[in-house]
This record gives C-alpha cells, structure tokens and sequence, in this order.
C-alpha cells in the first residue's frame, strides 16, 4: 500500500489510517462487481436489477467536462467499489462487537459512537469505507415511529418505501455520476420521519474513506413525511494519500405536505497536500424535492476539504408555497477547486428561495459559484434571492460567479448580487491594533464574513465549522 | 429542421481573391455548413437558440449579390451633423462637412487579416466566409469631432429572406475624439438577417460615444459582434436602445489593454411581440486600474423574450479594477421571459466587482400611488415603465441629442399603448 502514516501533520489532522484488514470487490467496475455488492449485502432481485439497469445506462453515458476545474481522467477500471472492515462481514448486534479498532478510529475523529456519551444528545450512523459501522439512538428512535438506518438494512426491511422514493429525485440516468452512483452504492442512511412527529434529535452521519484505491460512493434517502421535521448533519474525513480518492455520492431528500428537512453537511475530506497531490475528488449530486404544500428544504454546507469539490444541492419546488433554501461556505486554499452552488426550480405557486453563498479562495485555488434559478411560467408569485459573495486572497487564486437566471411570468420576482473582493485592510489594521495577530484576525473577520450561514448550523457543529474556517486558512495571510 | 448550409462555389460569386483570402473564406464557411447556426447546446447561446429561430422563420436564405435602388433619405433635421449612408451594408455616400477633410478617412472596407483565429462561434465564421461589404472609418491623431457624426444604416424593400454580411472598421487615433449615432432605418416589410462584425480600436486617451437606435419597428434578424480594443487611457461609452427588432443580438467583446482605460455600456429596450433580444458582453481587464461599468435595462410584455449574459473577465496583473453590471428587468405580462447571467472570473484580489440582477413586476405601490392621484392604470404603468428606461437616455450629455432620442422612444411606447 502507498499509505503514508501522516498524523503527526496537524495541517490534516484526520490524516491517519487505520490498519484494518479490508474485504474488497475484486477492481474494476463490471457486472459481476455489482452482483458482488449485491449478493454481499443480501440485496433482493429488483434492486440488483436497479442497479443494472443504471450500470447499463453508465455505458452509453459520457462524463462531463463543461465544469471549471478540470481533472486528470479517471480509471474506472482501476477502483475498488466495495471496502469493507473484515470484521464486519457478520454484523455486530451492538456497539460491543465492534471492533475496538473501528471504536478508536471514530473516537480520534471525535464522533460519539458510544452511548453512554448521552450529553452530545446526536444520533449517529458512521459509514466507514463502504459500510454502516453503527447506529447509535436506534431505540429511543424506533419509539416515535422513526427509521433511521443504514440504506442497505432499509432495503431488505423497508423495501416499499425504498421503491417507492429511491431515484424519484435523482433518477438513474440524470448524469455520469449519479448514474454511477446508482450502479454501485455500497451504504448510506436512510431515514424516515412519519407523519406529524418533530424528530427529537439531530440525525448524523460520519463518513469516511479508510482504504487505499477504493472510492466511495454512498447514497442517502431522507423522506419526512406530512407535518414532520427533521435536522441531518453529515460530517466526512480521510486519511491522507498522495493519490487522488473518489467520492461520488447521491443524497435524496423528500418533504411532504407540511414537513421540514434541514440538511448540514461539513465536509472535510482530505484537501491534498501543499502542492496539490492527493486529496479527493468530492462530485456529489444531492437534491431535495418539496413534494407538499408548505413543505421546505434548507441545504447548509460547509465545504473546506477535497482536492475538488463538485455539486449542486438544489430544491425542486414542486408544492405550492414550498420554501427552498442554500447556504453555503466554500473554502479552498493551495490548489484547491471548488466548482459549486445550487439550483432551485420553482413550479409550484407561491413558492420562494434564498441563496446565500459565501466563497474564500486563498493560495493558488479557485473558487467557483455556480446557480440556476429557474422560476416557471406557473409558478406564480414567487421569490428568490441570491447573494454570493467572494474573498480573494492573494493575487494567484480565482474567484468566479456564474449565475443563471431565468423568470417566466411576471407575478415573481428575482433578486440576485455578488460582489468580490479582499479584506479590508482597514479591519484588518483595527483588529491587529488592538492585539490579535495576523492570523487571529484573519480568522475573525472571516468568521465574521460567514456569519449568515454559520449561524444556519446546528449549535453543535457552528463551533466545530468556525475552527475549521480558521484552521483552512491557515498560513494564507502574511 | 432545414438547412441553411450555403455552397462554397458562392464564394466566387462574391468577387475574385487571392488564393489565401479564398483558403480564409471556405475554412470558416466549412466550419459554418458544420455547425449551421448556433442552438442552445452551446453555452454562448444558451438562451438564444438561433437554430430553432431561423427555421421557424425564414423558408430559405439568400445571399444578395445585385445592387438595390437607391432610397430616398429622411436626414435628422433636428441637430446638425456629419454623416455617412450605408444601404445594405455597402458604403454608399459620406459628408463631413463641419469637419477637416485631412483628420479623417473613409473607405470601403477591405479585410487584410486571414490569420487564423480558429474561431468557434458559428456567426463569425459566416462572416468571414461571406462578408462583402463594410467601411473603414479612421479619426487621425490628436482631432477632436466638432459635430456629432450619423451613421445611416438603410435596409431597402426588396429584402426578402436574404442575409448580408458586412464587416466595418472604427480606429480612433490618439487623443481623438467621435461622437456618432447608429441610425437604423428598415424599409423592408421581409424577414432579412443582417450578421455584422466590428472592429473597434481606440488609440491612447482617445473617446468614442457610441449610439445605437432603431428608428421603427422592423421584421429584421441582427446579429452583430462587435470586437473593441481600448489602450492606455481610452474611453468608450455606448448607449444601445436596439427595441425594434425581431432579433437582436449585440455580442461585444471589450478589451481594456492598456492602463487606466474605461468603459461604459448602457441599454434600454421595450420589448413587444414575439420579439427575442439578447446583449451579450465579455469585458476583459487584462491591465491594472481599468473601470467598467454595465447597465442593462429591459421591460417586456406579450411574449417576448430578454436575455442579458455578462462576463467580467479580471486577469491576475489587472489590480485595481472596478468593474460593475447591472441587469433590471420588468415583465409586464406572463408570456415574458427574461434570462440572464451575470458572470465574474476573478484572478486578481485587490479589486471591486459586483453585479446585481432583478427581475419582476412593476412596483404594486408606486402603480397604486398614481393611480390615487387620478391616474389610469394604463397611464401609470406608461409613465412608471418611461421613468425606468429613460434613465439610460437622460445620462447623454448633448440635450438635442437627448431629447431625439427620448422622442423616438417615446413612439416606440405609445404604438404599444394605442393597441390596448
């Protein structure tokens, strides 16, 4: 293995690997890879033949290139599509067959697996590689009537409603990813809320990429049925490598009549080194539908990892005065690139968005932001606004703003802005004059830049997300 | 779907070239009977589909090779000015009578460049491959105009599903200056496509105001791009009123070479019946110090469409740049569609660029104040949708000028006010 045992380094620090000893699909992406994570997950006939229909649409699909930053072509064929722990081949019935290696793995990451630690009061399901480790919570959980699961146990117990939700959003052929994604997901969550109940804790979600030459690809079903509300945090690390790791997952979501889903996401995959080796390429579609009347969907992201970040967390306003909203930071610094933003189609009346996307770019990366919003010609009254604003620091990186707007009646209204440019020098002059370094006041007025959307995140996880904006930057200013 | 594709023997039918302008010529038609015209598929294009336009439209494209009849021509009594008439493209007849013969020289157009640019946008190589007609215009060094000079462009009544391709050429020279004004005048009761390629070129601190207006409605299809080089110290200011047109589509390239240039573009356009209008700018700032300024106005009503796709383009040495774009845009009935994408691609840090873009209905308040003090509903949304556009307008400085052009816009209006 190539692995470089790197966890010293406190630039990364979830940069370690775990000796564990993996099972792996034979290498290569074919028929019999996906009978393989088929038969291996005990997965009845209609979702293998789910997932041939997608690898059959995989083949005449292209992958696109019209996104900015452009990467070296990756070998399809030169990919492990299933990883997992040995020792989890028969699964642990409770937290005490894991493997303590898995337990430790997941305590250096700082997730609280164990139950006894109560007071974070958080949920957790943890992918590690290609499978669910554990679900914490399940009973207090299963009390109020909600699923929350690994997706390949909601497919052998609750396989009508994965048939019925499964690839309504982001249908198998949408585009090369996804289309991939759909042919050979190995895990992910999946979570049910029923009908009128307030899901009493924050769900989460921690993946992690562990080996070598494996991708990861994951994929996430959320339904929240009328009148509910659910909060999902998803949080990803891995170890450092000096070859390039793919992470192609798709994430679903769905909201009746009524019902809430707020959906954070901080993603801190490995960003590759100070020269650009390494690092993941995170190409991620992830799209939510307000189905109901009433329903809403509110994307939060915090990106500051991967060697490049590619997606679009959008909205499809469907029900009437549905409500569809994205924050998002982008962060990118050496040779990071960040192609992202979202897209929001309104189709039912009445309905309305927000965009709020704050971009940082610093060292030799580029930043993109890159939005549809699409108001159609039913979709009377309705709303957006959209405000993208971006920092450059340093005069080698990028900063680009790509909006599409389109408006078809005239009973909506559009508002968009973007604006870009450095730090003051001024702020920064106040803050050192009354004694923060350089640093220090780099990281406040920053936080400070990002205040719109940090404040979106769970309490939890703002704090965590304000250190990692300023840990991202380090050694970017001065 | 037809196809427009155009045979390569026509080229000699245009006139006699050396080999290597004859190479220039079918290349880029080649590319053309490739491609045909632009769909949505590509980017550039992505809100015009130019393909799906023509073949609803036109039955069959003609080139025009035999000359028209002379028209007769309404000359702007309302300020004086030098002017230059071009009937279908062609140079015809010029008069600089307030000016000195020996700062200026004007010639019919003769394109000596077939480098290869590679070109990829379909529009272009049609030009290239077909343009026969166009005038070069140069302002010598250190001449300022004393009178406003018209450019009559007149479209004759014969036209009838042909397309002309004209390619003109603008250079200002150093510490020059041209006021001019783009009078377009279409007695053709036809559809035509008119596919137009410019070439700008300001000198050191020389100025360029440029107007552009259409003096009546038109069943013409335009497309022009329009390629300007600004040098150290330049100034370009444009003000486009295009409303008239089927469709209009004005591609402008700009690009700040040279330390502390400036540009600044403005528009405003009233758009009616299944007419389709895109502005389209890609402004480049490749020195430090350079300021743009964009402002993009459109209302629309019926079913027609607007499209506005802006990109500032900030290259990493070009520190200190200010640049801005604008895009309002009223929809006045629900069969209207307005598109835009403002873009920025930044490379630099110590600069300001923003943009800002809104789209939607009349303000329900300020309709409803008016409406209070006694007027209709149909007079306060005239006198609210004037405000709006004439705010481009009242930014020209020369007050006969002004208030020609608020005339004409004015008409524009009221012919869509009478209908109700």
């Amino acid at each position: 293995m190539k692995n470089q045992e790197l966890d010293q380094n406190k630039e990364y620090k979830y940069g370690f690997t775990t000796d564990i000893e993996n099972v792996k699909a034979p290498k290569g992406l074919s028929e019999e890879t996906i009978k393989f994570i088929s038969k291996i997950k005990k997965e009845p006939k209609w979702m293998l033949d789910w997932r041939l229909k997608a690898y059959n649409r995989l083949k005449v699909s292209k992958e696109p290139n019209w996104q900015k930053p452009k990467y070296p072509k990756i070998d399809y064929q030169d990919l492990y599509y299933y990883s997992a722990p040995k020792s989890m081949k028969d699964k642990p019935k409770s937290l005490d067959e894991v493997d303590p290696k898995l337990i430790e793995t997941y305590n250096k990451l700082g997730i609280p697996l164990n139950e006894q630690k109560k007071l974070s009061g958080v949920a957790v399901d943890a992918v590690f590689d290609s499978v669910s480790v554990a679900t914490t919570f399940k009973g207090e959980l299963t009390k109020k009537g909600i699923i929350f699961c690994p997706i390949s146990e909601a497919i052998q117990k609750h396989p009508d409603l994965v048939k019925k939700y499964l690839g309504s959003v982001i249908p198998i052929s949408d585009h090369y990813f996804a289309t991939l994604n759909s042919a050979v997901f190995t895990d992910g969550s999946f979570v049910y809320i029923p009908p009128n109940t307030r899901c009493p804790m924050e769900l989460s979600t921690y993946f992690r990429i562990n080996a070598a030459e494996t991708g990861q690809f994951e994929r996430t079903l959320i339904i929240a049925d009328k009148g509910s509300y659910v909060s999902y945090l998803e949080g990803c690390t891995a170890p450092m490598r000096d070859e390039n790791q793919l992470h192609a997952a798709n994430v679903e979501l769905i909201a009746l009549d009524d019902a809430e889903i707020k959906y954070s996401t901080v993603q801190n995959w490995y960003p590759g080194d100070k020269d650009g080796v390494g690092g993941i390429y995170n190409f991620v579609t992830k799209r939510g539908a307000c189905r109901g009347k009433n329903s809403k969907i509110s994307w939060t992201q915090v990106e500051t990892g991967s060697a490049i970040t590619w997606k679009y967390p959008s909205c499809i306003l469907q029900g009437d005065n549905s409500v569809g909203e994205f924050y998002s930071i982008a962060i990118t610094n050496n040779h990071q690139k960040a192609d992202t933003g979202t897209k929001m189609i309104h189709l039912g009346k009445n309905t309305k968005s927000k965009i709020i996307s704050k971009g940082i770019s610093a060292g030799k990366a580029d930043n993109t932001y890159r939005g549809l919003v699409d108001i159609g010609r039913k979709a009377l009254n309705s709303r957006n606004y959209t405000q993208c604003d971006s920092l450059l620091m340093g005069n080698k990186c990028g900063a680009h703003t790509v909006p599409y707007i389109k408006n078809k009646n005239s009973s909506s209204t559009i508002e968009h802005e973007a604006t870009t440019s450095k730090i003051n020098e001024d702020q920064l002059f106040y803050c050192n004059q009354r004694g923060l370094n350089q640093e220090e006041a780099v990281s406040l007025i920053v936080n400070g830049f990002c205040k719109d959307v940090l404040q979106q995140l769970p309490m939890e996880f703002a704090v965590e997300a304000q250190k990692l904006v300023g840990i991202s930057l380090e050694g970017s200013v001065g | 779907m037809l196809n427009f594709k155009i045979d390569t023997n026509k080229i000699d039918k245009i006139g006699k070239f050396t080999k290597e302008e004859k190479d220039f010529r079918i290349k880029n038609l080649n590319y053309f009977n490739d491609i045909g015209f632009p769909n949505k598929r590509n980017e550039d294009w992505k809100f015009s589909d130019l393909k799906e336009i023509v073949s609803k439209n036109f039955n069959k494209l003609n080139l025009k090779f035999e000359k028209s009849e002379k028209p007769k021509i309404d000359f702007i009594k309302d300020f004086e000015h030098n002017y230059i008439v071009i009937i279908n493209g062609e140079l015809v007849s010029s008069d600089f009578k307030y000016e000195e013969k020996n700062k200026i020289e004007l010639q019919t157009f003769i394109n000596d460049d077939y480098s290869d640019k590679n070109e990829k946008n379909p529009m272009i190589n049609l030009n290239h491959a077909l343009s026969d007609k166009g005038y070069f215009l140069e302002v010598k060094e250190n001449y300022k105009f004393k009178k406003i000079l018209v450019i009559y462009y007149l479209f004759t009544g014969d036209l009838d599903e042909n397309i002309l391709n004209s390619k003109n050429k603008i250079k200002i020279g150093k510490n020059s200056e041209l006021h001019c004004l783009e009078f377009v005048v279409n007695d053709s009761k036809r559809n035509f496509f008119n596919n137009v390629y410019e070439d700008i070129i300001l000198d050191d601190s020389a100025i360029l105001k440029n107007i552009c207006l259409q003096n009546s409605k038109s069943l013409g299809y335009f497309h022009k791009y329009s390629k300007n080089k600004l040098s150290s110290q330049s100034n370009l200011t444009s003000f486009i009123f295009p409303t008239g047109l089927k469709f209009y589509k004005l591609d402008l390239e700009i690009n700040l070479e040279g330390e502390r240039s400036e540009c600044n573009l403005q528009s405003a356009s009233f758009l009616n019946n299944n007419e389709h209008q895109e502005v389209k700018t890609r402004v480049n700032h490749l020195f430090p110090n350079c300021k743009s300024y964009q402002k993009v106005k459109n209302v629309l009503t019926a079913d027609s469409k607007g499209v506005y796709q802006g990109k500032i383009f900030v290259k990493d040495v070009a520190q200190k740049t200010d640049a801005y774009q604008l895009s309002k845009a009223i929809l006045l009935s629900d069969g209207s569609e307005f598109d835009s994408k403002p873009e920025l691609e930044i490379y630099a840090d110590d600069v300001k660029c923003s943009h800002g873009s809104t789209s939607g209905s009349l303000d329900k308040d300020s309709v409803y104040y008016l409406m209070t003090r006694g007027l209709s509903k149909k007079e306060s949304t005239k006198l609210l949708v004037n405000g709006f556009l004439n705010e481009v307008a009242d930014s020209i400085k020369s007050e006969s000028i002004k208030n020609f052009i608020k005339i004409k816009l004015d008409n524009q209006l009221l012919d869509e006010y009478k209908k109700h």
